[in-house]
Order: structure tokens, then C-alpha cells, then sequence
């Protein structure tokens, strides 16, 4: 896998994180932090079908969307729901997805004990790397995942422009209380958020182990580069999220790459310090993202008007 | 067990208490608190170390030549206690100094910015920085670790955890005598009024962002104590083990002993770091019978991460105020009212 080609797939699985991640945040007003465990929740539910079942985990992406997606809403219904119903402020919602993260954490703690027993090889660490196939000198990952791009995007375009489900659910993202006044069951678009978040970090979580290694804190390593993809795109907006992705993954990346080329191969720990810098370069010049720019007068500005 | 209870007691009611600062106090949500814990590691463990090898002329790299040091200095303290004093006190100096300053600059891209915006940059500068510590030996050792001298080895050995212990309460007295104090004053009222309403705050001419970086450069000044002490106990500093210097113990838990405890109150703080800590050792005592009787492959720290995240779903769900809540202010003038 050449740099280029593990910078796409990374980016691809980014955008797809920080998407889910910016939907909730939308509807909820609340930075999910426990959106990277929702992501290694899927590559669990990969290794598990491939284990136990065989089913190579390309085939595992509908399972690992309808499975995360439930865990998604379930995590709506049982933890965050009734908060917010008691009038809890952003700080009370982000300690319980704090909270959540622990939760989770220590669930697939227990989870990959119990399936490394069953299928007598520790778990609690795994790749994919060994089932990439070569199509062209083309890793078939790079094509799934971003085929998995693509179809998220057609169909999130098609529900929130071509149907009335759609139209709702944008309305309630930009005006809650009005559009409730009119007739919008806001708690379902809410619901409906949660569930389309965690279905989309699951099935970028089934691809993760393919690009890297999954290990118990690598839920609480990506979500830096998840949320400076999420803030460089303004945090509340969903094509943002897609570019901040891609912005995020290849810099981190190539940076990445450059600095280890020339400092040698102790820079690749520093691949982190790239997304954090993205995060404080994006704050101090545009705090709103690349959403708050105006880029009419940025055109402007650089054609010398 | 009981020893153990204090010693962490002690421990959280530090790190508690600048938390509660921050957030109870300042409406801050530093998810990022690990960090000030791990700048106190770095402190003694990056610099003074660093220091000491080249004061004692031990050209070998950190992590063997910080073993080197580390053995001449306890059995130099052996003979001369004022030494291994004098080392402590540099430590906790150098540590307080860089995380005031590290507290300080670590706010700065966010100050301006909303809460949400505050908590994930904080815990993004946190996180990648453990990472760095975790996965780099050339700051503090990472897998390898550092060794730490022995700097109260003038103690006999059979005294020495209870001599740390009354070291350890003893600071976090300290601690709550001049968090109180700073809460008591108008400044520690700022605060609060900060956490309510900025824009009133704003709008009486005060300024957001440098309360802020004040409230940040104290608390984290304080907190970077505990690194400190943990290094002097624990007599190696170990950022290989995710665990050691990570956002459970040193952020979530300080969350949940405020949570506990009451935001924005000191006494509540120490009621809830006490709590945790006993709850903490028992689970930690009976945790291995638990998962041996469950006859599960499982390791146990799993089960307590499970058992803190639920608790503290509870306490956001059932008393969000805390055990003891916070009180009014009693200025002056209402007391005088009162009487």
C-alpha cells in the first residue's frame, strides 16, 4: 500500500466518522466523545463474523451498519433522551458520552476476553492487513471504502433532498422549536441522527483494521483526528465534516510521512500532533471552520480585488 | 487497605479540588486534566532528572542513566536527609512553575470559545500529548520508564508508606486550605458569575479569556502537585502503561469525584474524593474474586471501568447537585444581614 492509496482509505473512513459525528452534534448539540468507540464497536463486529462465521468483513459492512446503528439509537434512548429531558446542560450530555466511552471501553474489554477464549487467539489486538487483495496493484480496500464513501453520499443527498423524511430533518436541524410547531416529530429526526451515526462509524470501524492496527485505546487515539475533522468543517455542517475528513487524513498522512523521511521513524508517533495543530490553526483563524469562511472574499482578496 | 484508601484519597482531593476550580468554580470543562497530572511526570521524571544526571556527570540517556542517578541519590539521602528534602522541593517547584505556564497556553486556542469547543480541544491537547509521553522514550522513557530516586530513603523502609501517606494528606490540606482561601475571595465570586453568565460578566468589563487563562494556569499549577507525588511514590515514572498517566484516572475520575461530591464546593470535593477512593480499593480488593467466581477469560479492569461509567450515568441521571450542594456566597454584608 503506497502512502497515497493508505492516506485515501484513512481519509475515507475519517470523513465517515466525522459526518456521523457532526449529525449528532447538529441535532443534539452535543460532541459525541464516545464516536470512536462506536467505530471500534464495528471492527468487533467484523472480526467476530470472520472468526466465528467466515464471512470475509466487505460482506460484514450491512451488519456492522444495521448493528451500530442500533447501538447508536440505543445510546440515544437509554443515556442521552433522558438527560436532556431532565434539562441537562451541554457539559452534563459531554460527561456522559464520557462516560459512555468507559462504558464502552470496558465492554469490549470483556467482549474480545470472552471471543478470544472462544476462538482461542487473543483479541484484544487485531489487523485486517492480511486479507487486502491487490486489483490492478489497487488495494480492494481503497475501492470498498470509498465506494462506501460514494453510496453514503448519494443516499444522504437522496433522503435529505428527494424525500419528505428529508425535508424534516432539515428543518429540525436548522430551527428545532419551530419546525416541532410545525408538525416535525423532532425526537425522531433526533433519534433517527443517532442511529445514522453509529451506522456510519461502525462501517468505517470494519474498515479501520484494515489500514491499522486496533488496540483497546484506539478508540480514544481517533477521536482527535475524528473531531479536527468534524471542527476544521465547522462542527455543525455535514459537507464540512466530509472535506474536514479528507483535509485531516491526508495531512496527517503526508505530514506524517515527511517528517519520518527526514527525522527518521520515531515522527510517525507524532501523527496525532498533526491533527491537534489542525485543531488550533482552525480555531485561532476561523473558529466557525471552513464553513464560517466567506470565500467570496477570500476569491477575492487573492485575485488582488 | 486502609493506608491505601488515604493515599489516593489524598491524591484525588488534589486533583479534585483544581478541577473543581476550573469547572465547578469557572464553569471549565477541562476534559483535559491528565494532562496537568502528566506535565507534573514530565517535571520530575524529564527535567529534574535530566538535571540531576548532569550535576552528577552520568552521560548515558534518560532512561539507564536516570537508574544511575537515581541509586546515588538514595543512598545519598540515606546520610543526609536534607538533600532528598532539598530534591522534593525542586520538584514540586519546577512542577508547579511549568504547569502554571503549560495550564496557561493550553487554553489559549479555545479561550474565546464556547464550552463544547473548550472540552474537545482540551481533551485533544491531552490526549495527543499522552500519546507522545506513551509511544516517544526520549521525553520520559515511555515503555521503558524512568527510575526516580528515593528522596525520603532516610525513612526505614517499614515506616516509609506511612510516612507518604501523612506527606500526601498533609499536601492536600495544603491544597484545600488555598483553594478555599481563592474561592472565598472576590475573585473566586468572578468565577462563579463566569460559570452563570458570561455576558454579564463581559459586560461589567471583565475579561473572559485572561480569567480564564488565570483560573486554567492555577489549576493546573496545582494538579501537576499530584504528578509529582505519584512519581515519588510509585519511584519510577511509567507512561508505557496507558492506564498510568490516561484520561480515566486522571479526567474522568476527578469528574466523577465532583459529580459525587457537589460542584463548586471544596467540602463536597473531599467528601466525594473520599467515596471514591474507599469505593475504588474495595473494588480493587474484590475485584479478582469477582471475575474468578464469574468464571470468565476477562481481566478486571474492565469490570471496574464499567462499574465508574455506570455510576456516573447515575449521578447525572439522579443528583446531578451532588451529596452536598453548592451554597450560596456568605459575604459580609449578608452575614451581617443574617445577625
Amino acid at each position: 500500500m503506497s502512502v497515497l492509496e493508505g492516506a485515501l482509505i484513512y481519509s475515507n473512513l475519517l470523513a465517515l466518522l466525522a459526518l456521523g459525528l457532526t449529525l449528532t452534534y447538529i441535532t443534539t448539540a452535543v460532541p459525541n466523545f464516545a464516536q470512536g468507540s462506536f467505530a471500534v464497536f464495528g471492527s468487533y463486529v467484523a472480526l467476530t463474523l470472520w472468526k466465528l462465521l467466515g464471512i470475509h468483513p466487505y460482506a460484514s459492512l450491512p451488519v456492522a451498519f444495521v448493528l451500530g446503528g442500533l447501538l447508536g439509537a440505543v445510546v440515544y434512548l437509554v443515556v442521552l433522551k433522558p438527560l436532556i429531558m431532565r434539562g441537562a446542560n451541554v457539559v452534563t450530555l459531554m460527561i456522559a458520552t464520557l462516560a459512555l466511552d468507559l462504558i464502552l471501553l470496558g465492554l469490549r474489554g470483556i467482549y474480545s476476553g470472552i471471543l478470544g477464549s472462544v476462538i482461542g487467539q487473543p483479541c484484544e489486538m487485531f489487523m485486517f492487513t492480511y486479507l487486502v487483495h491487490y486489483i490492478d496493484g489497487i488495494p480492494d480496500v481503497l475501492i470498498v471504502s470509498t465506494a462506501v464513501m460514494i453510496v453514503t453520499l448519494v443516499g444522504l443527498m437522496f433522503l435529505l433532498y428527494r424525500t419528505k423524511f428529508g425535508i424534516a430533518l432539515r428543518a429540525s436541524m436548522e430551527n428545532p422549536m419551530l419546525s416541532e410547531i410545525m408538525g416535525v416529530n423532532v425526537e425522531r429526526t433526533r433519534m433517527f441522527s443517532w442511529f445514522l451515526s453509529g451506522a456510519l462509524a461502525s462501517m468505517a470501524g470494519v474498515l479501520l483494521p484494515f489500514k491499522q492496527q486496533i488496540v483497546p485505546a484506539t478508540a480514544e487515539i481517533i477521536i482527535v483526528s475524528i473531531f479536527a475533522a468534524s471542527i476544521v468543517g465547522g462542527l455543525s455542517n455535514i459537507y464540512g465534516a466530509i472535506v474536514g475528513g479528507y483535509i485531516v487524513g491526508m495531512s496527517e498522512s503526508f505530514v506524517t510521512y515527511l517528517l519520518s523521511t527526514v527525522f527518521g521513524a520515531g515522527m510517525l508517533v507524532y501523527g496525532k500532533v498533526v491533527s491537534l495543530s489542525i485543531i488550533v490553526a482552525t480555531l485561532l483563524i476561523t473558529p466557525k471552520g471552513l464553513a464560517g469562511v466567506n470565500w467570496r472574499k477570500v476569491i477575492g482578496w487573492s485575485s488582488g480585488r | 487497605m486502609i493506608l491505601n484508601i488515604l493515599f489516593w484519597f489524598g491524591l484525588y482531593v488534589i486533583v479534585s479540588l483544581s478541577l473543581n476550580l476550573e469547572y465547578g468554580y469557572g464553569g471549565i470543562p477541562n476534559f483535559g486534566k491528565a494532562l496537568s497530572v502528566l506535565v507534573g511526570a514530565v517535571a520530575v521524571g524529564g527535567i529534574l532528572i535530566r538535571l540531576l544526571m548532569a550535576i552528577y556527570g552520568v552521560h548515558q540517556g534518560l532512561v539507564i542513566g536516570s537508574s544511575t542517578v537515581s541509586g546515588e541519590i538514595t543512598s545519598a539521602v540515606a546520610k543526609n536527609p536534607l538533600l532528598g528534602v532539598e530534591v522534593f522541593l525542586a520538584s514540586l517547584i519546577i512542577a508547579v512553575v511549568i504547569g502554571t505556564i503549560v495550564g496557561a497556553v493550553f487554553i489559549l486556542p479555545s479561550a474565546r470559545l464556547r464550552e463544547d469547543y473548550l472540552a474537545i480541544t482540551l481533551l485533544a491537547i491531552a490526549e495527543t500529548f499522552t500519546m507522545v509521553c506513551y509511544y516517544d522514550p526520549t521525553i520520559i522513557g515511555s515503555y521503558y520508564g524512568v527510575s526516580v530516586p528515593n528522596v525520603f530513603a532516610f525513612v526505614p523502609s517499614s515506616e516509609f508508606y506511612q510516612f507518604y501517606v501523612a506527606l500526601t494528606l498533609f499536601m492536600a490540606f495544603l491544597v484545600y486550605v488555598f483553594v478555599e482561601r481563592i474561592t472565598n475571595t472576590p475573585y473566586g465570586r468572578l468565577l462563579r458569575a463566569m460559570r452563570e453568565n458570561e455576558d454579564v460578566v463581559k459586560a461589567y468589563g471583565r475579561d473572559i479569556m485572561s480569567v480564564r487563562m488565570k483560573t486554567m494556569a492555577v489549576g493546573s499549577g496545582i494538579a501537576a502537585i499530584v504528578g509529582v507525588l505519584y512519581a515519588y511514590y510509585t519511584l519510577e515514572i511509567q507512561p508505557g502503561s496507558f492506564m498510568n498517566y490516561g484520561r480515566t484516572l486522571w479526567t474522568f475520575f476527578p469528574f466523577l469525584i465532583i459529580l459525587l461530591g457537589g460542584a463548586g464546593n471544596n467540602r463536597g470535593v473531599v467528601l466525594g474524593s473520599f467515596i471514591f477512593a474507599t469505593l475504588w480499593e474495595l473494588v480493587d480488593f474484590y475485584k479478582n474474586s469477582i471475575v474468578s467466581a464469574l468464571h470468565l477469560p476477562i481481566e478486571a479492569v474492565w469490570l471496574e471501568y464499567i462499574l465508574f461509567g455506570v455510576l456516573m450515568l447515575l449521578i447525572l441521571f439522579y443528583k446531578p447537585e451532588g451529596l452536598i450542594p453548592e451554597r450560596p456566597i456568605e459575604t459580609e454584608p449578608m452575614k451581617r444581614l443574617k445577625s
